[in-house]
């Protein structure tokens, strides 16, 4: 058995369930440079399994055609681009997306995977409304893909701000990438975060998400190679078949 | 509190004026050339399962398959990472499906993996990576290696999940029958004219001697200019391309 690099020393190793901020961070790292995986490849294979990890909470046979109308809602940095990603595969798995972007990123992964969810006629409000009643009438669930791991409240901008503070109200289900936003990413303390029926975690679970209490848990990590998740000495339940999504 | 009429009225006036939000009934179809405009009703707005249950497979020449390569690149602005990286899990969804682990012979069962020189050999390592993932056993083989960072990348996540690269291809089809269940022909896409040049013209000869299953990424690798052996299986990620001689 690998020994794992930086893992908390009061966790016996096969125990662990959870990343830390900097280990995710680590994770991440090594991914993009001891394995050359491309950042765009990362995302993109984040946004589709947390697609995917949708069509699995919420089938689509099931739902009536208001109930799949989906609001997915992106902030400027990593997360956002996910919820980007997430948002054009859930158009091809035939639910209907619309995205809430206010704070759009100027760099070229944001600007493209903007860019195709536009050509996918994929609409982009110019707004959202305060009134939480609204969302809940027009849209069947609603994507937070705004905050993510290490990312402050603060720097994301007066719109996502609001946008959080309406979520908040939501009676509509809701399904969280990564983190829920708003959640202290180690203690899950969540004054002023959501509460997410559906968490959808990215390539492993964050120390936060131990105090998720919804319906669903996913981790989207099929694309982590094996040694990987040894060397965080991960012990997730594996995954079925050719899923790129598993149920906690 | 507000009232439901007055909420109501403020959700139409909402919609109507300042929500930009397009109700399904009104959306644009994108008609056009792009390989799922044709199947998408204006009723609708979007893919009705039965009209495509009923409507016959499309099959694309190699000028189509070109156009929507460009109309993804150049107005999607898909990169070609993003898009091999679809294909290639895509393709190796499709093997899975084709061929569970649980049918095959060997745990893990066994994989060669035959890469050529350009994007379809990119769209093979990506499916070599992704069977590990799904625990086969694969095995690559690429004699030809663009110089480019895209396929180095995709090399180094093979290497690091310790997937072996052949040093030369198994020169009898027998050896390659009693080593591997199943081999994945990801040497030439779409976009291939002209003569099979070496290693390449080889390696096919080799390839047509097998009788365990080969799954072709995109077409055959060389038909149009070859003949097809038998079981050769395709599947490729975007609708099928026109051969010559289909399997």
């Amino acid at each position: 058995m690998s020994s794992a690099a930086g893992p908390d020393p009061t966790e016996a190793p096969e125990e662990r369930r959870f990343l830390s901020t900097a280990e995710a961070a680590a994770l991440e790292r090594e991914l993009l440079e001891d394995y050359r995986f491309g950042r765009q490849q990362l995302v993109e294979l984040c946004g589709h399994a947390s697609a995917v990890a949708v069509t699995k909470a919420f089938p689509l046979p099931a739902l009536s055609r208001k109930q799949r109308t989906v609001l997915v809602v992106c902030g400027p940095e990593q997360n956002g681009a996910v919820g980007l990603v997430c948002a054009r595969h859930l158009r091809v798995f035939e639910y209907e997306p619309t995205i809430f972007y206010p704070m759009r990123s100027l760099d070229l992964l944001h600007r493209d995977l903007t860019t195709q969810c536009e050509k996918m006629d994929i609409p982009f409000l110019s707004y959202l409304p305060t009134e939480v009643q609204l969302i809940n009438e027009a849209y069947g669930l609603v994507v937070d893909a705004v905050l993510g791991p290490g990312v402050e409240p603060g720097e994301v901008g007066g719109p996502c701000t609001r946008a959080l503070a309406t979520l908040k109200l939501l009676s509509i289900p809701l399904v969280s990438l990564d983190i829920p936003s708003g959640w202290d990413a180690e203690t899950g303390s969540d004054a002023d975060g959501l509460r997410p029926d559906v968490l959808v975690s990215l390539a492993a679970p964050k120390r936060c998400a131990g105090r998720f209490s919804g319906r669903h848990h996913f981790v989207a990590g099929r694309f982590v190679p094996d040694d990987v998740r040894r060397k965080f000495a991960l012990r997730l339940p594996g995954y079925t078949g050719t899923d790129c999504v598993a149920a906690l | 509190m507000l009232g439901v009429r007055t909420l109501l009225g403020l959700g139409l006036l909402v919609a109507g004026s300042r929500l930009p939000r397009i109700k399904s009934q009104t959306i644009a179809c994108r008609w056009g050339p792009t390989w799922w405009g044709p199947q998408r009703l204006n009723s609708g707005g979007r893919w009705d399962s039965e009209v495509m249950a009923s409507t016959a497979v499309k099959y694309l020449s190699q000028e189509e398959a070109q156009a929507v390569d460009q109309e993804l690149f150049n107005e999607y602005q898909f990169s070609v990472d993003q898009l091999m990286e679809l294909a290639g899990l895509s393709c190796a969804t499709a093997i899975a499906k084709a061929y569970p682990p649980t049918s095959m012979s060997r745990s893990p069962p066994t994989v060669l993996v035959i890469c050529g020189p350009g994007n379809n050999g990119g769209d093979g390592l990506v499916c070599a990576r992704h069977l590990k993932l799904f625990g086969y056993e694969p095995t690559i083989y690429y004699p030809k290696r663009p110089n480019k960072p895209l396929f180095t990348a995709l090399v180094t996540q093979c290497q690091k999940m310790d997937i072996p690269f052949l040093g030369e291809m198994p020169s009898e089809p027998t050896m390659i029958d009693e080593l591997y269940e199943l081999v994945v022909d990801a040497i030439f896409g779409f976009s291939f004219k002209g003569d099979v040049r070496e290693p390449f013209h080889s390696i096919l000869s080799v390839l047509k001697g097998l009788t365990v299953p080969i799954a072709s990424i995109d077409i055959p690798s060389g038909a149009g200019t070859q003949k097809v052996g038998q079981g050769w299986g395709r599947l490729g990620p975007y609708p099928p391309d026109s051969c010559p001689h289909q399997v």
